[in-house]
């Protein structure tokens, strides 16, 4: 039941993260040189592990949740210091959508770390020998 | 032994069974799937067309941005400007389609002379182009604050030479932030209620494109790489679904947006920067042999009126 309600977490989170960065990109991100397709592949592919994570708890769809959700934590990052490609943002900018899609990522990286350290990894349950 | 005790002791011996694997493979490949079709409903909502599309549409309006060609420059860091502009200008005339018009966001000459500020009209006019439109840098008023840049650009403008216009769907306005007296990166209260009037009669949903030579955004102000007052300026344009401001200044691509603004600096034609705090001071970089081309180009930009909100920036280094 804790699992089921984890995954159910996560793939909220996780759509949120497709949410904000979908909106950014239809706002006017799609122009941006690699960021512009960087925001769709990151929309699309955060959607499609959020319904895939409402039917499965597939280790396969966790690695790909925390994946994406590093990936724009990094993102994230480098658009604040070395920059992507010369795309360069400051703070917390756009507001609210930065915030909003930081914390939705790190809650993401935390429910699916935390629930691997405490229920254990699916489908690695210990196989009872008669 | 039980079938689960087999596939347990197949685990163990690689990790893996088939049936886990393929179970893995099935989620990976749905996931995939899944990305695509959701990526193709998402910029199909964006209006249909990819960032490039916009590039290859007959009906767009396209021009072209370049920027700090310096003519008079003699430095080591580039001894030949005036070639590589007139390379530049080349690379526009071989352009597939006419553009709309030229924009040259500053910094046309090195030292304002007269007759750098001939030679530079003149290879603009070589162009092949509707229209060429120039913003003042601070190389353009070094001595006169932009009195002489006035005289061979100045031509229909206001004030310092500050002017707007429309094309295409799209509404221009050309800034100029680099002739104040006291600052450089200044656009001062007269220009400010020029944007503020300029803007006022347009409705919320025509894009609106910004020249300017000094950036409107806070790219580096310990070298001067900002502009004080654009904040107000963009204040104006914050109820317009989209604002793209092109600039030039800084020598080197750069991009950042800010709510609806996006700003692009352009590179130049001339000789490369140091980038932002790399150094004591934006002094021009002297590249090895052979590598100068890939830091200089041009900017193509176009917009789909209808279309996609925003305009397609293309930047293109010098051939």
């Amino acid at each position: 039941m804790r699992d089921v309600l984890c995954r159910i977490a996560v793939a909220l989170c996780l759509a949120g993260v497709g949410w904000v960065h979908a909106e950014l990109y239809l706002g006017g991100y799609r122009q941006i040189a690699y960021v512009g397709p960087a925001f769709l592949v990151l929309a699309s592919g955060s959607f499609a592990v959020a319904v895939l994570l409402l039917v499965s708890g597939s280790p396969v769809l966790r690695l790909l949740a925390v994946g994406l959700a590093l990936g724009a934590l990094g993102g994230f990052v480098m658009s604040r210091t070395v920059g992507i490609f010369g795309f360069v943002e400051r703070g917390l900018q756009p507001a609210p959508q930065a915030i909003l899609s930081l914390l939705f990522e790190i809650i993401v990286v935390a429910i699916v770390v935390v629930s691997w350290r405490i229920l254990g990894m699916p489908g690695k349950r210990p196989i009872d020998v008669p | 032994m039980t079938e689960q005790q087999q596939e347990h002791g197949k685990q163990q011996e690689h990790g893996m069974t088939r049936r886990q694997l393929l179970r893995h493979t099935a989620w990976f490949g749905s996931a995939v799937v899944l990305t695509i079709a959701g990526g193709e409903v998402i910029s199909q909502l964006g209006g249909g067309d990819p960032p490039s599309a916009a590039a290859d549409d007959a009906n767009a309006l396209r021009f072209v941005q370049i920027s700090d060609s310096h003519i008079g420059f003699t430095g080591p860091a580039n001894t030949m400007v005036e070639q590589s502009f007139s390379e530049a200008i080349g690379q526009i005339n071989a352009l597939p389609y006419r553009p709309s018009f030229v924009m040259h966001t500053g910094d046309l000459t090195h030292l304002s002379t007269p007759d750098q500020f001939d030679q530079v009209r003149q290879m603009l006019g070589t162009i092949r182009t509707d229209q060429t439109y120039t913003v003042p840098g601070e190389h353009d008023g070094v001595d006169d604050h932009g009195a002489k840049y006035r005289q061979f650009f100045g031509k229909g403008t206001k004030g310092d030479g500050w002017y707007s216009f429309d094309l295409g769907g799209a509404h221009f306005i050309s800034l100029v932030n680099t002739l104040g007296l006291e600052t450089m990166g200044h656009l001062g209260a007269d220009q400010l209620e020029f944007v503020r009037k300029d803007v006022a009669h347009l409705s919320s949903d025509t894009p609106i494109v910004v020249f300017s030579h000094i950036p409107l955004f806070a790219m580096y102000p310990k070298w001067g790489w900002s502009t004080d007052d654009s904040v107000q300026a963009l204040s104006y344009l914050k109820r317009f679904a989209s604002v793209t401001c092109l600039n030039g200044h800084v020598h080197q691509l750069f991009t950042k947006t800010e709510g609806n603004v996006t700003f692009f600096s352009a590179t130049t034609t001339a000789y490369p920067l140091p980038k932002p705090g790399e150094g004591p001071a934006p002094t021009p970089v002297t590249l090895p042999a052979g590598q100068l081309h890939a830091a200089l180009g041009i900017r193509e930009v176009s917009y789909v009126r209808g279309g996609q909100q925003g305009l397609a920036i293309k930047d293109r280094r010098l051939v």
